[in-house]
């Protein structure tokens, strides 16, 4: 029914992803706050690394497949393609979100203090700017033929830009304020890494379905515009 | 979509079970009573007691460390075996895990704990998963009722109503 | 040899027009004269303090110059329907960029050239003999200002919020040029010997290489539609 068997694909292995994450995440879960042991320094509120690292790790995971999206669909023009960049960056803005979200949280007892100018924590923040301009450059581009285009150069050179953008903010911040806290200063103990594992692999597998789902979502958004006939050109078919 | 919603609706009981636990772990494990809720109800079995220790009170006699904990008003000596006595210091917020001997009027500690903080936990926890929750169901949502509309709505042909009204001529 | 035909003939084009109405380097230049008054009414400025937020100031001061200037870097193609045109100009398309590229780093040094007397005259600055190494600093952040900053006005100019996306789409992915241009205006200022802020010199250059062959190499796909 659908026109993409790509599309078809996604709809029918999207379960299997949600299903693996839904049980990774929630054995994470039981055992990171339930049965793994406080951190003698930190207390309970190490607690919160096992959702702070994970959602890190999937929202750089995110700006990754954003990146080699990108470069895909400037070889291939595959609309398809198009549709999984753009959805990839929504998702990105949201565990980019989470992560510095709970980071702070994490920051005001350890640290005593909401922000800090971590290399990581700025990095981070530059990277929920540069996504939020991607997604707002789509949304501003009138043109469709372009926006894609223009999306893809857009994602390519942030992306080129961000390992710079960590090094120098990293240079700069030694210069000012010695690294001493730049660790999160937590020894990870062997029963805190299993549930930490868990988390990290079941969110890559829930980034993985949210993927799946909202390209799906974009897919299907442009063909029922198209057949409704409000979209007279004739890309993202 | 209903399928949709049993599966969201089953992770929910899930979540619902397991907040249920974790109240239940946190009220066994983690909670501490102050000292004057000690005195008051002088209970039986192992307890935590949150407290700050008494400027000047701690004494240190053979391989135990006695001291008061004072805390809502009322104040428990307590007599401390164990590691890290170091850690016991004046005006520190402690939490003490031990029973109370009301002969002796002592409570009788083995094992320092680390003051609980579960509140950043909780918000950290609260604010990434909630949101989570509502962005996928919406997303999922919005992807089942685009298949059905799809699958209802005819391509747009204007020429259709010309060869059906040549037809029924 | 048509490319830097090519190159030559946009960067000869964007100068005389400019030359010819001056509307670009004027606003720029009373731009950034108005952001110097401000600072200096927002800022008590004993020497000490003026000394430590100088670099800083420059460089805010530029960086808002910049963003005036190469927003407006492909306004006058897409004004008069020239970008079409370019799909058939049998260059590659990234001699476009290192035309309109070429111009605008040249207006933003010479805009920035005639700021820093002034700069020199109201804060006092005490620093006449070191102008080549401050000459060096400008040149390299200037160029990897207008490398990303011709690339996302290619990007933005035909959105109509385009004074709003520009800025948005470049001020994060320009932050190492501004730490770099800041920290080493910071090392000439205080008189520092050139090992100790040279890092930051390469970290311009590096920047402005990658991103001049990054944008070059992207603006064949800009063009193409």
């Amino acid at each position: 029914m659908v026109a993409s068997r790509f599309i078809s694909k996604l709809q029918r292995y999207e379960g299997w992803f949600g299903i693996a994450s839904g049980l990774l995440i929630m054995v994470g879960l039981y055992l990171g706050l339930v049965t793994s042991s406080p951190d003698y320094y930190q207390g309970e509120v190490v607690r919160i690394m096992y959702i702070h690292v994970p959602a890190a790790q999937s929202a750089m995971l995110a700006y990754t497949v954003l990146f080699g999206g990108s470069l895909w669909y400037l070889w291939k023009r595959d609309p398809v393609v198009d549709n999984m960049c753009h959805a990839a960056a929504g998702i990105g803005i949201f565990f980019t979100s989470i992560a510095l979200v709970t980071g702070s949280i994490w920051a005001k007892p350890t640290w005593n203090t909401w922000w800090t100018w971590d290399p990581r924590l700025i990095s981070f923040a530059i990277m929920l700017l540069i996504l939020v301009g991607y997604v707002m450059l789509r949304t501003f581009l009138e043109d469709k033929e372009k926006e894609a285009t223009y999306a893809a150069i857009l994602a390519i050179v942030g992306f080129i830009d961000l390992p710079i953008i960590h090094f120098s903010v990293e240079w700069w911040r030694t210069l000012h304020q010695p690294l001493s806290i730049s660790t999160r200063g937590v020894s990870i103990a062997s029963d805190m890494l299993i549930p930490l594992l868990l988390m990290s692999i079941g969110f890559y597998l829930l980034f993985t379905y949210m993927l799946m789902v909202r390209t799906q979502m974009l897919y299907l958004q442009h063909l029922l515009e198209a057949k409704r006939g409000r979209m007279l050109s004739k890309v993202h078919l | 979509m209903k399928w949709l919603y049993l599966r969201w609706g089953g992770v929910l009981i899930i979540a619902a079970i397991i907040g249920v636990f974790g109240i239940q772990r946190y009220d066994r494990d983690v909670t501490a009573i102050s000292p004057d809720r000690l005195l008051r109800d002088q209970p039986t079995q192992t307890v935590r007691v949150l407290g700050m220790v008494e400027p000047g009170s701690i004494v240190k006699e053979g391989g135990a460390v006695a001291f008061q904990l004072s805390g809502e008003g009322a104040k428990v000596s307590v007599r401390y075996v164990g590691d890290e006595s170091d850690n016991l210091r004046d005006l520190k917020t402690v939490v003490m895990v031990g029973t109370w001997n009301p002969a002796t009027h002592l409570f009788e500690s083995g094992k320092i704990a680390l003051v609980p903080n579960y509140g950043f936990v909780t918000a950290a926890y609260l604010l990434s998963l909630i949101p989570m929750g509502l962005f996928l169901f919406n997303m999922e949502r919005k992807v089942a009722m685009l298949y059905i509309l799809i699958k209802e709505e005819k391509v747009y042909q204007p020429e259709q109503l010309a060869e059906e009204s040549v037809e029924s001529r | 040899m048509h490319f830097f035909n090519v190159i030559r003939w946009i960067a000869w084009k964007d100068l005389l027009s400019e030359l010819r109405n001056r509307e670009n380097i004027s606003s720029m230049f009373f731009f950034a004269l108005i952001v110097i008054l401000i600072f200096s009414f927002s800022f008590s400025l004993d020497p000490k303090t003026s000394k430590e937020l100088m670099p800083g100031i420059i460089w805010i001061a530029f960086g808002f110059t910049g963003i005036i200037g190469l927003g407006k870097s492909f306004l006058a193609e897409v004004h008069n329907d020239c970008m079409e045109y370019f799909q058939i100009v049998p260059a590659p398309k990234g001699a476009i960029y290192l035309g309109k590229f070429a111009g605008n780093a040249l207006f933003m040094l010479i805009v920035e050239v005639i700021l820093f007397p002034l700069f020199i005259l109201f804060f006092n600055l005490d620093v006449l003999e070191k102008i080549p190494m401050i000459l060096l600093i400008f040149t390299a952040a200037t160029i990897g200002l207008s490398a990303l900053g011709t690339l996302f006005s290619a990007l933005t100019v035909q959105i109509r919020a385009r004074e709003v996306m520009f800025p948005i789409l470049l001020l994060p992915l320009a932050v190492p040029i501004f730490i770099g241009a800041v920290e080493s205006t910071r090392g000439v200022f205080s008189g520092d010997p050139l090992p100790l802020y040279s890092d930051w010199i390469k970290l311009l250059i590096v920047f402005d290489l990658i991103f001049m062959v990054v944008s070059f190499w992207v603006f064949e796909f800009l063009l193409d539609y």
